[in-house]
């Protein structure tokens, strides 16, 4: 038993979300409640005590908090992933590193890095990797008036289909992110599975005016799968399910300026 | 094994190479009239426009680029210009899915990719020209959410792979 199973482990919680089955422990039964905020979306508690994944978060007792040694502390399986004195950015790694893992192991539907929303029956895909504005870019679409899927990952069923994988939006400040909540832009979740209308394949450049070319759906499969996460370890699903997308939406390609504007465009487009 | 002969009146040798499409190691599709193709190996990912999936389907390692010009005319309807099927053969052995790459004639030889196309236009061929465009699929790493080189950052948890948080800016590592 190494060393780190040894602690005092007050509290644990097994958990599946799209299949993937994940264990969550910590040293303080009260980090529970705190943690249920960052369980990735869709989760639901697992009876089993075999996971794929187990990850510990300790922290500091409360007469160490002010201390200098009053680390919170995170774990993936028996590797450190996150040190910091401040809990609520250990609490965000997890969060990340739970969806990373939901994403890369899920048995039921494809993750795409990209944004997600819903327009009149049906989905607009935006692909693309950190930084490319997919956060802003479907905030603007959702206070246009689209529902809130995802800014983080499309889940594309067998069908072709994109599944809400909702949490808050977040925006990059600085540093950090700042966690924007969907009702405070008025918005709505999706909440059932839509099929794709459009993929949009972008990226913000100062000054530029969204005009962009129709690709073909080869093309199309290509621009996904390169956002795909399961994309090396199950290339044949992978190809299949973004054949489906691909195949029946428009895709979409060019560079745009801002996200606003763009939104505006985006959706007048869908209803062509 | 490449043979050479003398084909036509101005000297130039054709080449008798008879490429083979790869079969091992590929995963491969067809969505509409483009053929998607996942190399296991390499992880590549290609995509192939009707001429040039034309073109690797005829590579059963009989046929010279002559002989597949001969079938590509046969199934698209119009003359096909072996200069068309060089584009498509460059860019097959390029991306991995010949078996050997094969080596252009001599009197191709030297021309680059855009005066290649200038004698294709100049043939008055109207077939579409091979296009075979190709990405790396991700590790999954790659694929999700990550703060790049430069960016700003709190821990090293949030940097992308091979990068780590100094001074709140994810910078490389060794």
């Amino acid at each position: 038993m190494k060393k780190l199973d040894r602690l005092g482990w007050a509290a644990g919680l097994t958990f599946e979300s799209f299949g993937a089955r994940v264990g969550l422990r910590v040293n303080d039964a009260r980090l529970l409640d705190a943690l249920a905020d960052y369980l990735p979306p869709g989760w639901k508690r697992s009876t089993s005590s075999v996971v794929e994944r187990l990850y510990s978060v300790y922290a500091p007792p409360p007469s160490r908090r002010r201390g200098l040694s009053g680390f919170h502390i995170l774990y993936g399986d028996h590797v450190r992933l996150a040190r910091s004195k401040e809990a609520e950015q250990v609490f965000e790694v997890l969060e990340s590193e739970l969806q990373r893992h939901v994403a890369e192991t899920a048995r039921r539907g494809l993750f795409v890095h990209a944004g997600a929303v819903g327009w009149r029956g049906r989905a607009v895909l935006l692909p693309g990797r950190s930084f490319s504005g997919k956060s802003t870019l479907v905030t603007e679409l959702l206070r246009a008036g689209a529902t809130y899927y995802s800014d983080e990952y499309a889940v594309i069923d067998g069908r072709g289909r994109v599944h809400p994988f909702s949490r808050p939006i977040g925006m990059r400040e600085g540093a950090g992110k700042r966690r924007v909540t969907i009702e405070s832009l008025n918005g709505a979740a999706g909440d059932g599975p839509l099929p794709v209308g459009m993929v949009v394949v972008s990226e913000y450049k100062e000054g530029a005016r969204w005009r962009p070319r129709e690709i073909s759906s080869g093309r199309g499969v290509l621009e996904l799968l390169a956002h795909t996460v399961s994309a090396r370890r199950d290339p044949a699903n992978a190809l299949s399910t973004l054949e489906r997308v691909a195949t029946r939406a428009r895709v979409l390609k060019g560079a745009r300026g801002e996200a606003r504007e763009t939104a505006v465009s985006i959706l007048e487009a869908l209803e062509l | 094994m490449a043979s050479y002969q003398k084909e036509n009146g101005d000297g130039a040798r054709a080449s008798g190479a008879r490429p083979r499409a790869r079969a091992e190691g590929l995963v491969a599709r067809e969505v509409a009239d483009e053929t998607l193709v996942y190399d296991l190996e390499s992880h590549r990912a290609v995509c192939l426009n009707k001429t040039a999936a034309l073109v690797w389907r005829s590579c059963d390692g009989r046929k010279t680029a002559k002989g597949i010009a001969r079938t590509l005319g046969e199934e698209l309807g119009e003359a096909v210009p072996e200069e068309v099927v060089w584009l498509a053969l460059d860019q097959l052995g390029r991306d991995g899915l010949l078996e050997t790459r094969v080596a252009r004639p001599e009197a191709l030889a030297g021309l680059s990719r855009r005066e290649l196309i200038r004698r294709v236009s100049l043939a008055a061929a109207i077939v579409a020209l091979p296009l075979v465009t190709s990405i790396v699929a991700p590790t999954p790493a790659q694929a999700a959410s990550c703060v790049p080189t430069g960016g700003a950052c709190t821990l090293s948890a949030e940097c992308c792979p091979n990068n780590v948080c100094v001074g709140n800016v994810c910078v490389g590592g060794p």
